[in-house]
């Protein structure tokens, strides 16, 4: 070695000995104080009911809270800035009982001007709040709202212009946040980027594209968390995620592919967390197309799949195999439907009865990928060798997700593979807009444009009466048709997959992919 | 003057590739499938709140109207709103471009230096082992994926020496330019990889090029050593092509921090631009291509300028 090599050596080895442990040091803060978040993406926005993304909500929920919300592990809505609620018989009101003495992070009160404030603002075009704001889902979610009543400053009353039965779930969603009126009519278009809520952290600075910091909220109305500060930071190489993980940056990562999850769970440092997330993977039928017009065709097709060697091959055990839309462990799952379990020649017996012995051949399209998508491309492999084993020929068409569902609503897809996240446990989140036959698309998302008037009855009494066990009957009964008709392959319900370091504990996740940080700590 | 003339002429050509951009990229995203619109509001999108919103993202008018409207803001300076992120187009892009022009200008560093060095070593010291070494590695550098050197660095200084950190620009809570300085090093390295690969193979051929001229005899019958020889006459001389890759190399390091920056999760304009893509975010496409094309013309122009200062005997003539 040359006196020059060794020269450039020594010196890169001082840099790195120089600069790298600065990469690693927290200033100023114990490690056990702060918790670091890895996202798959930057949030583009904090205020909940402006987000049509996961890695935004996940965020801007630490900070704007709703007056409901499932209590810890569970799928039960419970009290949270609302203390009670009651609905009136007819099913059109729903008044509920706020928390007394509750402020915002900006020291303004929550109170029931403030909710009324905080849902006006999405569904009043005239107001001047409205402009301030960019709402998407607003007619998806109040589209029903007539009239919101501030009846005393702890009581507000939402006065619906026809009876639906999940608007309680609809509350819950993170689009229902309240916001501090004062401090979005101070920011204005800049509120999404600097939320003020009640929640037990406050939002403390976002460095572009590098992190968002958040800081203990002084004045949360709940016990207050352990943790001081939390950092979300985010990169799109699944890889990139893991190795900041493995190398001690981040401290609680998720969405991560199934190949990742298997080596991380035999090691000691980091702690796999599986929770199930209301999510069902599936196939979707044109049931106004050629062979699939025929039940027997549908269901022959669902026999044919083999969903259980795909959750344990495929995807590793982060799903389970679905017998219908709904998630098992929710009020509204029906274990007692019509299932397919894998019978090819079940299936071939079903075809011949149809007249197509001899199988037939569709398209089948397939995103490439896609939020919730898990990992469409390979099951869809599985799923065309699995249809090709009865006679039928299911010819693959990847495409971009953009691409993917602006073609969807040509209705010209045979097969198409999709999922869907309610992150609701009510039924009708799922039931209505795929299946009802006013969702067909372009109208919604019913894109198998299943049409069946019994069950289309079904779901409208499922949306009028507010009585939950009379509802659990209707759903029950709209289940069993569904699955017999069936319109869709019903494929998986996705397990959420969260890896931290062992030391950080006392979070949870919620049904509806949230991470709750409220409670975390390092040990 | 007529340097004046030929900078005059060349801003004004820049002009025109700009608008010739702005139109292809314009009509790209117009006709690729996919809208915007849908994206935002995913599967559950009804007609009604989509016909709305590509209302509110102005995407009803007529393409030429839409093109037009586009172009005059831009010449007010106003960009637009990003359509995902929400804010304006021009602070989120020149904020990013910093970035990426620190990345790509720490890149360029490590590939002139390195690939100088490598070269002229190789060319001074011709079929030796430091010569078969050098062209070997750059073979290597040349040839190496830039995602997949990205991730064996991660891997072999961030995962398991745990010298350097694995992405990101800043440390969580943290920054300050040495903590940045830190964050710089690994994807400079990746990025710079494969120039310096080029630029050594070219700086070798130059110099082998300028051993055997006859200056270069003169300046050793004066009695000059090997050193001095090759440091007076030998490197001006040889550097004119180098100077021309390295220029060449800068658009090829920009396309390249795409890639560096995902694999780094470094907050530049190449990932912007992917995102803004695939979400069709038009007013983020367009306004993120015209700066970066902007950007890579002027780099173009400083590459040819720096010629007249390198060699005398270079002018331009309009």
């Amino acid at each position: 070695m040359t006196v020059g090599v060794r020269r450039v050596l020594a010196l890169l080895a001082a840099v790195t000995l120089l600069f790298g442990p600065i990469a690693f040091s927290h200033p100023g803060l114990a490690a056990d104080q702060t918790l670091v978040v890895g996202l798959v993406a930057e949030p583009v926005n904090l205020d909940p009911a402006q987000v049509t993304d996961f890695n935004s909500t996940r965020a801007g929920r630490r900070v704007v809270e709703t007056l409901i919300d499932f209590a810890p592990g569970s799928t039960t809505l419970g009290p949270n800035l609302a203390t009670s609620w009651s609905v009136s018989p007819d099913g059109l009101e729903y008044t509920f009982k706020l928390r007394p003495n509750v402020k915002f992070s900006d020291g303004t009160p929550m109170n029931a001007e403030a909710v009324r404030f905080s849902i006006d603002r999405q569904i009043n075009g005239e107001s001047a709040a409205h402009k301030l704001g960019w709402f998407p889902y607003a007619n998806y979610n109040f589209g029903t709202v007539k009239d919101i009543v501030v009846v005393d400053d702890h009581t507000v009353k939402f006065v619906l212009k026809e009876p639906r039965a999940s608007f309680l779930g609809i509350m819950q969603g993170a689009a229902a946040g309240i916001v501090s009126p004062t401090a979005y009519n101070k920011l204005g278009k800049d509120f999404a980027t600097q939320p003020v809520g009640t929640g037990p952290f406050k939002f403390a600075g976002w460095d572009r594209g590098n992190q968002i910091l958040m800081e203990r909220n002084p004045n949360y109305w709940g016990k207050a968390p352990r943790l001081q500060k939390i950092a979300f930071r985010w990169a799109s190489d699944t890889q990139a995620l893991l190795a900041q993980l493995q190398n001690g940056t981040l401290d609680l990562i998720t969405d991560l592919p199934p190949d990742s999850i298997a080596a991380l769970d035999k090691n000691p440092q980091f702690t796999v967390v599986k929770h199930p997330a209301i999510h069902v993977w599936y196939v979707g039928m044109n049931t106004t197309h050629g062979p699939l017009r025929d039940k027997r065709v549908r269901q022959a097709l669902n026999y044919a799949v083999d969903k259980t060697a795909i959750t344990r091959d495929v995807l590793k055990g982060t799903a389970i195999p679905a017998i219908s839309p709904i998630n098992p462990g929710t009020w509204g799952y029906n274990p007692d439907v019509t299932r397919y379990p894998y019978n090819p020649a079940k299936a071939k017996q079903l075809l011949a009865e149809a007249g197509f012995s001899n199988g037939f051949t569709v398209n089948f399209w397939v995103p490439e990928s896609g939020s919730g998508m898990e990992a469409p491309v390979a099951m869809a492999t599985v799923i065309q060798a699995n249809l090709k084993a009865i006679g039928v020929t299911a010819n693959i068409q990847t495409m971009e997700w953009g691409s993917y569902l602006k073609r969807l609503t040509t209705r010209e897809q045979d097969l198409f593979a999709l999922s869907w996240a309610a992150g609701q446990p009510d039924p009708d989140f799922v039931l209505y807009p795929l299946f009802h036959s006013s969702q067909w698309t372009p109208n919604g998302p019913n894109r198998a444009l299943y049409k069946n008037d019994q069950f289309d009855a079904l779901l409208d009494a499922g949306r009028k009466y507010t009585d939950q066990a009379l509802r659990k009957k209707i759903y029950f009964q709209a289940e069993k048709l569904l699955t017999d008709d069936a319109p869709w392959i019903f494929v998986d319900h996705q397990l959420w997959v969260m890896v931290t370091k062992s030391s950080v504990k006392g979070f949870y996740l919620g049904a509806d992919q949230d991470i709750h940080v409220n409670t975390a700590y390092r040990q | 003057m007529r340097g004046g003339a030929f900078l005059a002429q060349r801003l004004v050509a820049l002009v025109w590739v700009l608008l010739g951009i702005s139109i292809v990229v314009f009509l790209v995203l117009r006709l690729t499938p996919g809208d915007p619109a849908m994206l935002l509001l995913g599967p559950v999108a009804t007609v009604d709140d989509l016909s709305r919103l590509r209302r509110e993202l102005g995407l009803t008018a007529p393409l030429y109207v839409q093109y037009a409207l586009w172009l005059g803001r831009v010449l007010h300076g106003d960009f637009g709103r990003s359509i995902t992120m929400h804010r304006p187009v021009l602070a989120e892009a020149f904020l990013k471009l910093k970035a990426t022009a620190l990345l790509t200008g720490a890149a360029l560093l490590v590939s002139s230096v390195v690939g100088i060095a490598a070269g002229v070593l190789a060319g001074w010291r011709r079929n030796s082992a430091a010569d078969r070494l050098s062209m070997l590695l750059a073979l290597v550098g040349v040839s190496v994926p830039v995602f997949w050197l990205g991730i064996v660095l991660i891997y072999v200084f961030s995962v398991w020496l745990r010298l350097l950190p694995a992405g990101g620009m800043h440390s969580p809570f943290g920054g300050g330019p040495l903590d940045t300085l830190a964050h710089l090093i690994l994807p400079a390295v990746t990025l710079g990889a494969a120039s310096s690969g080029i630029v050594a193979r070219i700086t070798r051929s130059s110099v082998l090029e300028v051993v055997h001229q006859d200056y270069m005899r003169t300046a050793r019958a004066k009695g000059l050593r090997d050193g001095q020889v090759l440091r007076r006459h030998g490197l001006k001389n040889a550097l004119i092509p180098v100077i021309t890759i390295i220029g060449v190399q800068m658009g090829f390091l920009l396309s390249g921090a795409i890639l560096t920056e995902t694999v780094f999760s470094w907050p530049g304009i190449g990932t912007m631009l992917v995102t803004a893509i695939l979400s069709r975010d038009f007013p983020t496409v367009q306004g993120g291509v015209l700066l970066v094309a902007g950007l890579f013309v002027l780099v173009n122009l400083a590459t040819d300028l720096s010629y007249t200062l390198l060699d005398p005997r270079i002018r331009y003539e309009s």
